[in-house]
């Protein structure tokens, strides 16, 4: 190593003004390493000042009511006689757990959402994928108009939009119907073999924008050397989308497949919506989330409801692992 | 008439997506969906009577516990209501035609404010209204423990009203609610429809049934039964005398498959086995009235708030319907189904009396005059008088009826055999999603009506019980 170099690596260990600089030239250790320690624990006390408010929140609307949740699912509530008595609570340890897990109309619900997640997600990144790419090809101010019209149906709240695809799937007065009718086909988007299909598609036009956004911004950010160096290469378009777009993408798709899975397996508003065009096939119990809001605040059973809850959140947080550990699996 | 059938609101579970752990009352779909298009019009006159209801129902004392049952100014009572066209006005002609009371108006943004605003002060035991405007069958509010029994107060002067409207403020043959008129329900037929495939009214529910064979000919339907409104089921079996909840002693009698109910099921089951109905949903409010008013549909049964809506969205037919009795299970007793939400006073408040004050004035000519709507210039129909024919015409749309005239007779007489009690027991809320299931396959042909009704039997059951409330069966 040159003197130059030996200079050049001392200065950038020891900056000028740094501790370890002072302590290095001053005799005092101990009064030296009690400054450090201090500082050191004003930065960290800085640090963590600013995740403050974000801890708060989280205390106060995610953990306390976590701990909430837990109490009440650990209690269930009775009333005598004709019922018009105060009601009494009583602990009941993890029966309302057990019933849970044995509750058949619980798991008909989960299985129900968890065919709908295996279709309808994959299927929604792929339409997403696609978008993006789309976009990313094209010069970016007309990418960003279009980025707009994508991001529209997320904007839209999921009950609005509901009612809108209600009246677009409306055989009588609705467009889509006649527009089928046109090519030869019958479609009764409210019947109980489509229900599925038709809030499938709401969902995926629903979710196409936030998906996109988030993969369109990330091959934003794949150096444009690289697509160089491949077309110089003698790559074409699609190519570099499925050899460099694509894998570059890929912490993208995790996470918005992860959101997206989350999102479906608590599925509730559509359902809520359309069990009123198909109530012979969506039942009040229709989905966990939906199991949940009646027991909750139709039936009134606070204690069932939140051990149902419970049950869905391990049940979202072991499907999310196992979704995250796979995908990282086949990363490395 | 203090209580009330008809409000301007969405459905509560629809829009309760915050956190409402008390159950909440459901209007059927076309109540809803009347309701809906009225809401500015039509519900002015139900806002009349609503507003009578209203403040009575909603006009509550504010059952401050400060104020003194004696001094020597007047009793303060706040009402709750979300009548937002006529609450106020009615109150404030209340005050300045009497100086014992004086009502506070609170306006609620909706059913489901009122309901949520109503637990929070509830729960903080401060600011309890001394009114509030039925949210909820009233038995629901007993068992949460919200209604007070005023029984002492309502009594002496209980025969304002009538019957029905008693007994739906009982609850155990105590008064927990004040008397409410229930709106009793007729029909409206499409007259060209019926004379043009030479279809007699109908009369009983037979000939319904046999007036729908003719126009299935004809590829024309009947009527309508939505898939997620199993109202018609209810109401039939509430104009046979069904009683599918009944208090013996310190337990429920419950009973579904009683016999007026499985003659109301019979009935409904024949409509649906032969394909006389069709099964357009509420919620897809366009596609409905456009098949109202395509002459498919032959007839409905319906309410006076519905009127104005159907005047509106009724252009292609409008002038062609007439209103006709609802047609009965036998020719030996008229009995017209109708079922309200009485208004009532919380526990916490300590003028009752004033209360029934102020629910009385509302039922006398000045009480409901003085609902009369700025915009409509007219009144409600005063359901829970003895005799609301002084105001009938009020609640007729101009140019729907081929003869207003006997449109108004028949409004008049289906008040007055209007049942008003059908008890919907103490877990209303729990039961009621079930019965919308059941009766959603059984109008998709899934399964049969009878099957349904002991479905939904057992489910009480197992609620009831799991609640720990007793109960018998009946068979």
């Amino acid at each position: 190593m040159t003197a130059t170099m030996q200079a050049a690596t001392k200065r950038r260990r020891f900056p000028r003004g740094s501790t370890r600089r002072k302590r290095s030239s001053s005799g005092g250790a101990g009064t030296v390493l009690r400054a450090q320690s201090g500082w050191r624990v004003k930065q960290d006390l800085k640090g963590a000042s600013l995740s403050l408010p974000f801890l708060l929140g989280f205390a106060l609307f995610t953990l306390i009511p976590v701990a909430m949740a837990l109490k009440e699912s650990v209690f269930a509530t009775k009333t005598s006689g004709l019922g018009f008595g105060k009601a009494t609570s009583t602990f009941v340890g993890f029966d309302n757990f057990a019933e849970a897990l044995a509750d058949t109309s619980f798991w008909a619900g989960m299985f129900r959402v968890f065919i709908y997640a295996i279709i309808v997600v994959p299927l929604g990144q792929l339409v997403s994928l696609a978008m993006a790419l789309v976009l990313d090809g094209v010069r970016r101010r007309v990418a960003a108009r279009f980025r707009i019209v994508l991001l529209l149906p997320y904007m839209v709240p999921g009950l609005v939009a509901t009612m809108v695809w209600i009246f677009l799937y409306s055989p009588v007065v609705g467009p889509l119907s006649d527009f089928l009718q046109v090519f030869g086909l019958q479609v009764n988007f409210f019947a109980g073999n489509t229900i599925w299909s038709s809030i499938g598609n709401l969902a995926i036009w629903g979710g196409i924008g936030f998906n996109m956004l988030i993969m369109y911004g990330s091959l934003q950010s794949i150096p444009h050397e690289i697509f160089e160096a491949a077309r110089i290469d003698g790559a074409g378009e699609l190519r570099i989308a499925k050899d460099i777009k694509v894998p570059f993408l890929r912490g993208s798709l995790v996470l918005t497949s992860l959101l997206a899975i989350i999102g479906t397996l608590q599925i509730f508003n559509e359902p809520l919506l359309f069990r009123a065009v198909t109530p012979e096939t969506i039942t009040k119990d229709f989905t966990p989330a939906m199991m949940i809001y009646n027991q909750a605040f139709q039936v009134g059973n606070i204690n069932y409801a939140t051990a149902l809850s419970i049950v869905l959140g391990v049940v979202v947080g072991i499907v999310s692992t196992i979704i995250y550990r796979f995908t990282n699996r086949i990363e490395s | 008439m203090l209580g009330i059938t008809i409000s301007c609101l969405v459905h509560p579970s629809l829009s309760a997506w915050g956190a409402r752990p008390f159950p909440t009352f459901r209007t059927t779909s076309k109540e809803r969906l009347v309701k809906f298009t009225h809401c500015r019009r039509v519900t002015l006159s139900a806002a009349v009577l609503t507003s009578a209801a209203l403040l009575s129902a909603c006009g509550g004392g504010s059952a401050s516990p400060a104020a003194p049952a004696a001094h020597s100014g007047p009793v303060t009572i706040d009402v709750w209501g979300w009548n937002a066209e006529t609450g106020k006005q009615i109150a404030d002609a209340f005050n300045a035609a009497q100086s014992d009371v004086k009502v506070n108006y609170v306006l609620q943004a909706s059913n489901t404010a009122t309901q949520t605003n109503f637990r929070n002060a509830m729960e903080a035991k401060s600011d309890v209204p001394c009114l509030v405007q039925g949210f909820a069958p009233l038995t629901t509010m007993v068992v949460n423990g919200w209604a007070q029994d005023i029984t002492d107060a309502v009594t002496p002067t209980e025969d304002t009203y009538n019957d029905g409207a008693k007994a739906a403020a009982k609850v155990n043959d105590r008064y927990y609610g004040l008397p409410s008129g229930s709106d009793g329900q007729f029909m409206i037929v499409n007259k060209d429809t019926y004379d043009k495939y030479g279809v007699k009214i109908p009369t009983t529910w037979q000939e319904f049934v046999d007036a729908g064979k003719i126009f299935k000919a004809n590829g024309v339907d009947v009527t309508n039964l939505a898939g997620e409104d199993p109202s018609t089921l209810m109401n039939l079996a509430q104009q046979g005398g069904a009683e599918w909840f009944a208090i013996d002693g310190d337990k429920w009698k419950v009973n579904f498959t009683d016999k007026a109910t499985i003659a109301a099921a019979d009935i409904i089951q024949q409509l649906i086995d032969n394909d006389f109905v069709s099964n357009q949903t509420y919620k897809d409010r366009p596609a409905l009235y456009s098949y109202f008013d395509s002459g498919k549909m032959a007839s409905t049964t319906t309410q006076w708030w519905s009127l104005t809506g159907y005047k509106t969205n009724f252009p292609v037919t409008s002038g062609h319907w007439e209103a006709v009795e609802i047609p009965q299970f036998s020719s030996d007793k008229k009995a017209t189904p109708g079922r309200s939400t009485p208004s009532f006073v919380p526990v916490g408040c300590d003028s009752p009396e004033a209360v029934v004050k102020y629910a009385d004035w509302l039922a006398t000519p000045e009480g409901i005059q003085a609902g009369k709507n700025p915009k409509t210039g007219s009144v409600g129909l005063p359901s829970s008088l003895n005799d609301p024919s002084p105001y009938v015409k009020d609640v007729i749309p101009k140019g729907f009826f081929v003869d207003d005239t006997k449109a108004a007779e028949v409004m008049v007489e289906a008040q007055k055999a209007t049942v008003g009690k059908f008890e919907l027991g103490p877990n209303y809320d729990a039961w009621f999603p079930e019965l919308q299931d059941q009766w959603g396959k059984a109008v998709a042909g899934q399964i049969k009506l009878s099957e349904a009704l002991k479905n939904v039997q057992n489910f009480v059951t197992s609620d009831l019980e799991k609640k720990g409330i007793s109960f018998s069966t009946g068979s």
